[in-house]
């Protein structure tokens, strides 16, 4: 017996080793690795099981081994296949003692003992048996025995093909979902990972299962194969273990003698690989699935009544029903991302591959497609099949600074690109818990998607990414012909998204001094909502056990001191000395709420100092307009009692429904009510003269020349509120939010005239409105009143008797038959 | 040896282990917990909802150091996490019989 044979010298694995790190040779180097483990396996399987075993029995390479592709410090998987249990069951001590003569020769064995009827029968819960088998190689023994395998496989795979796809399917699902159906990780493991090498095999043995006989069908993943092979050599040969994972330091080992030393240009080559691997994996794995289920369940699939004139749904994916409309009316890919967000549909391969040739930088203005996209309850998965397809990238070219971007961070596991869409996808996904509630208050949800988009743009860019990301969202919303109030908003986003995670590490939530820093920083409750979202997303996206029920604690008591601080302060902070351009500004502003400068462009107060200059003369100015589907009502005029009341119910004597509302006193007394109102029958639309009508009616109702009761009287009668959408009212007073007057706080089912009932009861008691803020999201309105009595805070009593009032108002009236 | 946990706040964290840095200390056990003491808990309102948050966040702190050097690193610990008001935490100091280390089996305090 030789030496090579029992145990091979170093030299022989370091002239193998030796020669892949002169070459790069990864075939090469496997193919002689295996060469040598067969010459080992082959000796020992001679001496020690042969001569026991003449008959029946049959050694068997499976695997990576079987296909000749053994890795550095891979397994060595043996099939030790015996004609019957009784017979192996003789053999052990034998058996042991050819796999320690293995282990001594520094091989790792990994083996299995079958008989051919254990081969030829399907194991649900050991997929792996069945599949190796496709990979297996004769090595020694009884060659009847290997025959009687090989000629009853093709039989048995053709017979069993559908439930091992199945199997070999569900196990990849597994997996990918195990790596968080991602291969964008940091430190990827290149076996496992979506991308990676058992990606390839996968592709390799569904073809084969389906195809039996086929070969080299697949040429476009020869370069990414070989990239792949030659890494995995090098890992485990760098490592000097069946190491896998693609760690920071090996990155730069391997960057360093291959591309100069740049790692993120060459992880930009892995990603690029892996991602070509993946998506024929995905593909295959597509085109194998539905095979494998039953035709009742395509028959039940009900999301196929999704499909319309532009797009149809098959198997759970979205085809284009007329593709060429792509080449000549680009908007039609931007039609089936919105499709995909409002239904929840994925984009069939065959819609990517179309997507993603089309050409799209010449899309004209997008924002308000982009808007209804983003705002849509599946805008996650919308985003990213764009960032897949490339079309984001296409009509973002600022986006590209990003992708498959690698930042060293000892927190982070992914990409920046994938962080994003990541955090896109958990803001998206919030269907319950308190943000989930606070999203569905957010006016502009859209906004926090664009902005999370290009949060962490400019990492790609240069150091500071945060000035480099302002940059590259200003240039992109320029184009995209975003509403200059958006981009402030998104600015203010981008601009601020550490602040709350710095505010949650150093600074104490149940100091007021936390919450008055914190609401400084944020100005108004409106942006509040959207960076604790932000933060809420963009930490969610870090790794997936980064939000922890912990830290999403602290997020929550964060974001509620600096809210009540806020909306406390809407009483107490007024503007002192108002910077303003006129002296008619200046009066105006002087006295008004902090609250008021910041909710409020310059082109709105100017309006509404035009409204005050209008008001001298006649002793109050209205106007109505337009805006996005709603109507918005402001008017000033001097203080008075029942004001707010008269106005709330003038509106609903209209038929219109009160959707957000504020009123502001100045330190003249002067008013600033506005009332943003939907139009549910559509009247003034409709009926344009009935606008002026409203316009003059709330000028009569003010000035007191008509009475809002009497107006009532013809309104129309509100529907029956849905038992579903039922919502005990809640009422409450806080006597400490702010040094001058009492917070009532109400939260009901809204329905027409809700708000003018509510201001008539406290009226009713004599009390005075100062400051209101209300709002409505779906069937909740949300209602803040400041209110004093006599100029002062309500006593005890007072307040008992309003609440039983309020409470008895937020009920719906009994509607008679 | 002694072991030593302190349950702190957790704005304090960075602080306390920036003071435990500047004396030597780097091999720590961080934990996030929730928990009250005499601080027992408070009722949040948002939104006219009464929310009862009686378990407060906080942060557990474990590391085991020298006989020698417990005083000193439980002084700078209690500087460093002191805000003087309710709720800046505990701090618990136990005996060490053996510690361990698995790499290379050394023992005592050879393996801090």
């Amino acid at each position: 017996m030789t030496t090579v044979a029992t145990q091979p010298s170093s030299s022989a694995w370091e002239e193998i080793r030796g020669e892949f790190f002169r070459t790069g040779d990864a075939e090469t180097a496997l193919a002689r690795r295996t060469a040598v483990v067969d010459s080992i396996a082959l000796a020992a399987c001679a001496e020690l099981l042969l001569p026991a075993l003449p008959k029946g029995f049959t050694l068997l390479a499976v695997g990576g081994y079987g296909r000749r592709q053994l890795f550095p410090c891979s397994d060595v998987d043996l099939l030790l296949l015996f004609e019957s249990e009784r017979l192996a069951q003789n053999a052990k001590p034998a058996i042991g003692r050819f796999l320690q003569r293995l282990w001594d020769a520094g091989l790792r064995v990994s083996q299995s003992v079958r008989t051919p009827a254990e081969c030829l029968e399907r194991h649900d819960q050991n997929v792996e048996l069945n599949i190796s088998l496709l990979d297996r190689r004769y090595l020694a023994g009884d060659g009847d025995l290997f025959g009687q395998v090989a000629e009853g496989l093709p039989r048995f795979l053709r017979g069993q093909r559908d439930p091992l796809v199945r199997n070999l399917s569900r196990m990849a699902r597994a997996r990918h979902a195990k790596y968080h159906n991602t291969l964008h990780h940091l430190e990827p493991n290149i076996k496992e990972t979506p991308g990676g090498l058992r990606d390839l095999q996968l592709i390799y043995w569904l073809d084969r299962l389906r195809s039996p006989g086929a070969t080299n069908r697949f040429p476009d993943l020869e370069e990414p194969r070989r990239f792949l092979f030659r890494l995995r050599c090098c890992l485990h040969y760098l490592a000097g273990r069946d190491q896998n994972v693609l760690g920071f330091e090996t990155q730069e080992t391997i960057a360093a003698k291959q591309n100069g030393g740049d790692a993120a240009a060459w992880m930009r080559e892995y990603y690029r690989n892996a991602r070509a691997i993946h998506r024929e994996a995905l593909r295959q794995l597509e085109m194998s699935e539905p095979q494998a289920s039953n035709l009742l369940g395509q028959f039940r699939d009900w999301r196929a009544r999704l499909s319309n004139a532009d797009f149809s749904v098959a198997r759970e994916r979205v085809y284009f029903r007329a593709p060429h409309r792509l080449e000549v009316e680009p908007e039609h890919a931007l039609r089936a991302f919105e499709f995909v967000a409002r239904h929840g549909v994925r984009l069939s391969l065959d819609a990517e591959q179309r997507l993603e040739a089309a050409e799209l930088s010449a899309l004209p203005a997008v924002w308000p497609a982009l808007r209804s996209i983003f705002s849509l309850p599946h805008a996650g998965m919308a985003v990213r099949a764009m960032h897949e397809t490339g079309v984001l990238e296409a009509i973002f070219p600022e986006l590209r600074a990003m992708e498959s971007l690698v930042i060293r961070d000892f927190y982070h596991r992914y990409t920046v690109d994938e962080h994003t869409v990541v955090a896109i996808q958990t803001l998206c996904e919030l269907r319950s818990g308190p943000y989930a509630e606070l999203l569905s208050e957010f006016d502009h949800p859209a906004l926090l998607v664009f902005a999370l988009l290009f949060h962490d743009v400019g990492k790609g860019i240069g150091p500071g990414h945060i000035t480099h990301s302002l940059a590259a969202a200003g240039t992109a919303m320029e184009r995209a012909g975003m509403p200059e109030p958006n981009r402030e908003m998104v600015r203010f986003l981008i601009a601020r998204h550490h602040d709350l995670s710095a505010a949650m590490q150093s600074r104490d939530p149940g100091d007021p001094a936390t919450a008055q820093f914190v609401a400084r920083q944020v100005e108004t409750v409106e942006r509040l909502k959207g960076l604790t979202l932000f933060t809420y997303a963009d930490i969610s996206a870090v790794n997936p056990q980064a939000m922890t029920a912990w830290r999403s604690e602290q997020l929550w008591r964060l974001y509620l001191a600096a809210y009540h601080h806020l909306t406390s302060a809407l009483d107490a902070e007024r503007i002192e000395r108002p910077v303003a351009t006129s002296a008619e500004a200046a009066e105006f502003l002087e006295g008004l709420p902090v609250r008021y400068s910041r909710t409020h462009s310059a082109a709105e107060i100017d309006g509404h100092v035009d409204l005050a200059i209008r008001s001298r003369e006649r002793g109050v100015a209205v106007s109505v307009e337009r805006l996005n589907g709603v109507y918005r009502a402001t008017l000033v005029t001097r203080d008075r009692p029942n004001l707010f009341a008269s106005v709330a119910g003038t509106l609903s004597s209209f038929g219109m429904n009160i959707v957000k509302a504020e009123a502001f006193a100045n330190r003249r007394r002067l008013v600033v009510d506005t009332f943003v109102f939907a139009d549910p029958a559509r009247t003034l639309e409709l009926n344009p003269s009935e606008v002026d009508r409203l316009q003059t009616t709330l000028e009569r109702v003010v000035l007191g020349k008509a009475d809002v009761r009497r107006l009532l009287q013809n309104r129309p009668a509100p529907g029956l509120p849905s038992r579903s959408a039922s919502l005990p009212p809640r009422v409450s007073f806080h006597n400490d939010a702010s040094p001058g007057a009492t917070l009532i706080e109400i939260v009901a089912q809204d329905r027409p005239g809700l708000l003018y009932d509510l201001a008539r009861a406290i009226s009713a008691q004599g009390c005075n409105i100062e400051v209101v803020l209300v709002d409505t999201e779906a069937h909740k309105a949300i209602d803040v009143f400041y209110v004093t009595s006599e100029g002062k805070k309500l006593d005890g009593g007072k307040e008992a008797s309003l609440k039983a009032l309020l409470v008895e108002a937020c009920r719906p009236p009994a509607v008679s038959s | 040896m002694k072991k030593i946990e302190a349950i702190i706040q957790p704005f304090k964290l960075e602080e306390v282990k920036e003071a435990l840095k500047g004396i030597g200390i780097d091999g720590m056990t961080v934990t996030e917990v929730r928990g009250h003491g005499r601080q027992k808990g408070h009722k949040e309102v948002y939104r006219g909802q009464e929310y009862n948050v009686d378990l407060l966040p906080k942060v557990k702190m474990e590391m085991v150091v020298a006989d020698s050097r417990c005083n000193e690193v439980v002084s700078a610990l209690v500087a460093a996490a002191r805000t003087g008001k309710i709720g800046d935490g505990k701090v618990f100091v136990s005996d060490v019989a053996e510690a361990i280390r698995i790499r290379n089996d050394d023992r005592g305090d050879a393996a801090l």
